[in-house]
């Protein structure tokens, strides 16, 4: 993958309006770009990621597609598979389940069930996490289903600028990458962006901060959670807090993981799945298997809890807040 | 060998009631006056309470909210045709059907306020909650009416869709059952034009969404989903094949959605007035008014009484939805199994900590009891 010099022109733009950017950049300079999905179209996406872009590049190009998940993953393979570069979208990652059927079975399996003969370069993009005071399965944390899954990139940034050359870089992958969208971070999360094309590594983690005590490892919404907790710990415990948002979840960028865990000794995972088979789970173990004796503490975990996210009145309570994190990052560096 | 026909099919569509009230006699479903009354009553409050719904959204005393304007008749009239012990199983856009099975409105707005005790249903009703990721429900609606069916006392399930949903493979599975098993299911597929911002013209080629049914050898009709009266007939009739044992039924209530999907959404950026004000036109509860007053069972005085009633009724629902004390937020840990396992125990106590790290050791006394079986 590689990185293209950045341009000079940037603006200030929240996460939604650089996804909607890199999405038409991608319509723009390549014909075999397509996107897919339910109200994408006409109404410019229920977050409004597609914006516009119905009416530029026409009904065959943003296309509303009848409301099926699971057409819209299989048919999104086909495309890919013939030739097109499909962009699917699922609108909630509630609603993803259904597509899990393709998801596991072929998304991920195609080229090497065709020894290297097919691909499947499309991106799924699917919004993700809670404290959005949405309905119900509108706000899940469906990552470790499909990191679980070989053949399958799997992307989260946590800010416009990564979001927009994450993006970008996805949809010129040659395999299927699933990329999440913090909805919490939507339009909360405001950074400047250039303006031209560029790409970000998939695979590359981004150092939010440096320190020396402890070293929180975050990805999505959390990241700007952990910032939160960070500022708390360095103003009132006077702890040095390093922080890496992962920004690809598969493949994990292990070296920025061990490099960071091997310089503070300390470490503290948070994110917003429930903990049991989590991604985080899967960190913990890779710590634990390659970073054993740098550890000063035990790893720790913070996620939600291993029960259904509740109705929005509660997700507060069930999403970590800096609360949490705080105290999960005060029992590890008293360890 | 020349070519045969081996099957054809008739669609048909039930109208009885026209938009000017009169009555097509010869297809008037038996209907004591008093159920003519009680269908009028459920259309009419089940609207004055859509419409404050909406007003505590829009002043940000309720969460997200489907409206359900426009639909009265597809949602309060099946279940009239049903006993209590009957599965029924809405969408979210269910607030009508529920209501007319006895639900107590202040549930359904706890539920859209986001909070969890408001998934409360009638005692003694076989009501279940509403699936949210639509469609996910039919096919368990087919195993509903299976239970029933091997009870052998003649109960049947009655479950809803809309547009949008009928393009999702559930239904194809759940009426390939219904029709297999002859099971005693009624699909009511709510038409109601769009689902979000596509129009019922992009969900299917088919001419009708009725049709679907006989590829699965299960009945199928189109109704006018704004006659209270043909969709009365339809469910009736419906029902009654299902206890007979003689299987399932696809009802596509053809209706409008006059409101916007959610109180999240906003229709103008996709649909022209015009067509809403066309729809409005076919209202089904000034339609059925005109019916009823043209058979002297209504009139002014008696609207207005119901105005008073359902002016206070309304207010009463709202004044005990807005009393509930604020959740306690260890209620999230119960009745996730019939017995916690210890990791479910574990965290409610990491809870309890953070919630004292939050407010102080008192914290657990000062809140309100925990609800509900734990562990």
């Amino acid at each position: 993958m590689k990185t293209a010099t950045k341009p000079a022109a940037t603006r200030v733009l929240n996460l939604v309006q650089a996804v909607n950017e890199a999405l038409d950049m991608a319509l723009s300079r390549d014909k075999r770009v397509m996107i897919l999905g339910e109200d994408v179209g006409r109404n410019g996406g229920v977050f409004r990621a597609t914006e516009g872009l119905w009416k530029k590049y026409g009904d065959d190009r943003v296309v509303d597609t009848p409301l099926a998940e699971i057409g819209i993953m299989g048919s999104a393979i086909g495309l890919a598979i013939s030739g097109m570069r499909p962009i699917a979208e699922i609108q909630f990652d509630g609603f993803m389940p259904a597509v899990f059927d393709q998801l596991v079975c072929h998304l991920g399996r195609i080229r090497s069930r065709s020894r290297g003969k097919l691909s499947v370069p499309l991106v799924l993009r699917v919004p993700h996490g809670g404290l959005i005071h949405a309905p119900e399965h509108h706000s899940e944390s469906p990552e470790a289903y499909v990191c679980h899954t070989p053949g399958i990139t799997v992307v989260i940034p946590s800010t416009p600028h990564d979001a927009k050359g994450l993006l970008l870089a996805a949809i010129e992958s040659p395999d299927p990458v699933v990329f999440f969208e913090p909805k919490l971070l939507y339009r909360s999360a405001k950074g400047e962006v250039p303006a031209g094309h560029y790409t970000i590594e998939i695979g590359k983690a981004r150092v939010v901060k440096e320190g020396k005590d402890i070293t929180f490892l975050t990805w999505g919404a959390m990241t700007v959670t952990c910032e939160k907790a960070a500022e708390r710990l360095e103003k009132e415990d006077g702890a040095s807090v390093e922080i890496l948002d992962l920004r690809t979840l598969s493949p994990l960028d292990l070296d920025a993981v061990l490099a960071s865990v091997g310089k503070t000794g300390r470490c503290v995972i948070a994110h917003e799945a429930p903990n049991t088979g989590s991604w985080a789970a899967e960190l913990s173990a890779l710590i634990a298997e390659r970073g054993l004796l740098k550890l000063l503490a035990p790893v720790a975990r913070v996620g939600g809890w291993d029960i259904r996210m509740p109705l929005f009145r509660l997700e507060q309570y069930y999403i970590p807040d800096a609360d949490r994190v705080v105290m999960a990052a005060r029992k590890t560096l008293s360890f | 060998m020349p070519l045969k026909t081996v099957a054809s099919l008739d669609i048909q569509r039930l109208e009885i009631l026209g938009i000017d009230g009169a009555v097509d006699q010869s297809l008037m479903p038996k209907v004591s006056d008093k159920l003519l009354i009680e269908m009028y009553r459920l259309m009419f409050q089940i609207r004055r309470f859509d419409e404050r719904a909406i007003l505590l959204q829009r002043s940000g005393r309720l969460g997200t909210y489907p409206m359900i304007t426009g639909q009265e008749a597809t949602q309060c009239i099946p279940p009239l045709a049903l006993r209590p012990s009957d599965w029924v199983v809405p969408t979210y856009r269910g607030g009508g059907v529920y209501f007319a099975r006895g639900m107590q409105m202040r549930y359904g707005l706890l539920y859209w306020a986001g909070d969890d005790r408001g998934t409360r249903f009638p005692e003694g009703n076989n009501d279940m909650i509403f699936s949210i990721p639509v469609g996910t429900h039919l096919t368990q609606v087919a195993g509903l009416a299976w239970g029933q069916k091997l009870k052998g006392k003649g109960g049947v399930a009655l479950t809803y869709c809309g547009d949008g949903t009928s393009s999702k493979g559930d239904l194809h599975e759940a009426l390939t059952f219904a029709g297999q098993f002859k099971l005693p299911a009624i699909y009511v597929i709510e038409n109601n034009g769009w689902a979000i911002s596509v129009p019922r013209s992009r969900q299917a080629a088919s001419q009708t969404l009725a049709q679907k049914a006989w590829g699965y050898g299960v009945r199928g009709l189109q109704v006018d989903g704004n006659d209270a009266l043909a969709v009365y007939a339809a469910t009736v009739e419906a029902v009654a094949r299902a206890r007979k044992g003689e299987g399932a039924t696809v009802i596509e209530c053809e209706t409008y959605r006059m409101g916007h999907h959610t109180t999240a959404d906003d229709a103008s950026r996709y649909r022209e007035d015009k067509e809403v004000q066309r729809w409005k036109k076919r209202d089904p509860i000034s339609r059925f008014k005109k019916f009823l007053t043209a058979k002297k069972l209504w009139n002014d005085k008696k609207e207005g009484t119901l105005q008073t009633a359902t002016d206070a009724w309304i207010n009463q629902e709202v004044k005990a939805y807005e009393e509930f004390p604020a959740p306690n937020p260890l209620n999230m840990f119960a009745d996730n199994y019939a017995t916690a396992p210890w990791h479910l125990i574990e965290q409610r106590a990491e809870l309890e900590k953070l919630l004292q790290f939050k407010g102080g050791a008192q914290i657990l006394m000062e809140l309100p009891p925990a609800e509900g079986r734990f562990p």
